[in-house]
């Protein structure tokens, strides 16, 4: 009886219990596990009880200067890697999307194609460029530009490089498709009214590819804020980045509830300054 | 000038960023066949490495651990979009947007997270977990591929196989699911390469005892690597370009769009 019931209400509402299953794996492993960090980060475990009462510690934690350091350390990472990536992108998504005629899609492809390769790898491919021995080494010693091999790896240089160099992609797609929209015809009259390629480049070209120019960047940007692998690999452990303390409080000290105070903290400010990048830029645009 | 800065410059700068772009991946690859067990000395061709990586039990483990998170995940992330898509879009649409929430957080505080998630209920770790989290991976790009598709598609198609009398199971299995099937084609390959990609999830949610290929690739290069991960590496690098470029393919011949 009470199955057959069961059977009835299943089917009536079958086309609901189907849609569901997705929703509530969002919820558990998503939405859930959001709200327990945060839950979390106001808690604090008393030393001898064990038992968590609630408090602003963890946070208060954090108003010292190392932290902000460390902060400031991503945020520097994420801002220098967007704008190094963006003047390396643009004028190669000019090109591509301006002066090459056939085989456009070709070359985008050759653009997209070390995407598929794990950033593991690309971290790892670095190690035989900046390496005592490596490739850039070889080639100074051999151009007499040096007489000893330069340390290159386990620097900040060489994070930055490889950050920048795994990135670069996520920026030349949206300037590539904003640029290949531009009308041709808006760049000859630039030129036609007498302005120069500079000026036409600077008051016509940059302002029309605005919208790919921020999407670009915050595509960089906000990834490269937590960026976790290429610091652990390639910077010597020296120096920590704000991956890296996270890391450290979930999985060294397993101290959840600072871990979860520093995740939030350090995304809320990259979040916010995400979002002054991104006011400055609407405005230059209107 | 103008015309040299446009015809010299530039291709000129256009060259040098696709040397940035592969010297270093040829490079690597290059070194998979050094004779030399000191990494970064040239001392001629082998294949050593790629043998000694074939005999390595660690190796072997780490890829069928892979290999049934990957696959399982996609089955998982995928019937589930499939079946919310179809049974979901009249009712529930406008909650769709709860999927996209993965792809704007950062990817450490979906693996932070889960890890405190897990930790709470004493959820012991292991491949288990993995698999959850790279199916909730696999949900943000699932959900949206097969849902554009869906919704390229007629409407009175559904209308017209249940006038014309079919259940809606049968309207699913013999007119809607053929259809979707590209999108479903194409999800299921990003969320294998997704999921089999995968280092932050797999580093905070595997446990200390599962490892994954990126896992084992991390921990060898973080003592200082060695030729046999070149040699994993070659292998993973034309293994995953070979899927994009039969995912490129497929969208080059608008048989699919992702994203």
């Amino acid at each position: 009886m009470k199955k057959e019931d069961l059977r009835a209400l299943f089917e009536k509402n079958m086309q609901f219990f189907m849609s569901i299953p997705a929703f509530v794996w969002i919820m558990i492993f998503f939405y859930v596990p959001l709200m327990t960090i945060l839950g979390r980060s106001f808690f604090v475990r008393s030393r001898v009880t064990f038992v968590p009462s609630p408090s602003l510690e963890n946070y208060a934690t954090f108003f010292d200067c190392t932290y902000f350091t460390i902060i400031n350390r991503s945020l520097l990472l994420a801002l220098i890697t967007a704008v190094a990536c963006l003047l390396i992108a643009y004028p190669v998504a000019y090109f591509i999307a301006r002066h090459v005629k056939t085989g456009k899609n070709i070359l985008l492809f050759l653009v997209m194609l070390p995407f598929s390769v794990n950033m593991l790898i690309q971290a790892y491919s670095w190690f035989f460029m900046l390496g005592k021995t490596g490739i850039i080494n070889t080639l100074l010693l051999n151009l007499g530009i040096i007489s000893q091999p330069l340390h290159l790896l386990n620097t900040s240089g060489a994070v930055y490089v490889c950050v920048i160099y795994c990135y670069v992609p996520f920026m030349i797609l949206p300037l590539y498709t904003a640029l290949e929209k531009i009308d041709a015809r808006f760049i000859e009259a630039s030129l036609d009214l007498g302005a120069n390629w500079l000026q036409t480049f600077g008051r016509v070209i940059i302002p029309l590819s605005l919208p790919g120019i921020s999407t670009g960047f915050f595509l960089v940007f906000i990834p490269a804020f937590g960026e976790f692998v290429i610091p652990a690999l390639l910077g010597g452990g020296k120096q920590m980045y704000a991956s890296s303390l996270i890391s450290y409080y979930f999985l060294t000290t397993r101290n959840l509830a600072l871990g979860s105070a520093f995740t939030l903290l350090s995304s809320a400010i990259v979040l916010f300054v995400a979002y002054v990048i991104y006011s400055w830029l609407k405005k230059i645009r209107s | 000038m103008n015309i040299n800065m446009k015809s010299f410059c530039l291709p000129l700068f256009v060259t040098l960023f696709f040397l940035f772009l592969y010297v270093p991946i040829i490079v690597l690859i290059l070194y998979s066949f050094n004779a030399s067990t000191m990494p970064y000395e040239w001392k001629g061709f082998t294949t050593m490495w790629y043998k000694q990586l074939f005999a390595s039990k660690e190796a072997w483990q780490a890829l069928s651990n892979s290999l049934i998170v990957s696959t399982v995940s996609v089955f998982l992330s995928v019937t589930m979009a499939v079946l919310v898509v179809y049974n979901g879009f009249e009712r529930l649409n406008r909650f769709f947007v709860f999927f996209y929430g993965t792809l704007v957080i950062p990817e450490i505080v979906l693996a932070v997270g889960l890890l405190g998630f897990f930790s709470l209920f004493s959820v012991s770790l292991g491949l288990a977990t993995l698999i959850a989290g790279h199916t909730l991976l696999g949900l943000g790009y699932a959900v949206p591929i097969v849902h554009s598709r869906f919704c390229e598609l007629e409407r009175h198609l559904t209308e017209a196989s249940l006038d014309l009398g079919a259940t809606r199971s049968q309207t699913f299995f013999r007119v809607i699911f053929p259809l979707l099937m590209p999108s479903v084609f194409a999800a299921s390959l990003l969320v294998f390469v997704i999921s089999l990609d995968d280092f932050l999830i797999a580093f905070f949610c595997a446990g200390a005892e599962t490892q994954t290929l990126p896992l084992y690739i991390f921990s060898v290069v973080r003592s200082g690597g060695s030729p046999m991960v070149n040699a994993l590496s070659t292998i993973m690098i034309f293994v995953g370009a070979l899927i994009v470029s039969f995912i490129a393919l497929l969208q080059a011949r608008k048989v699919v769009t992702i994203v």
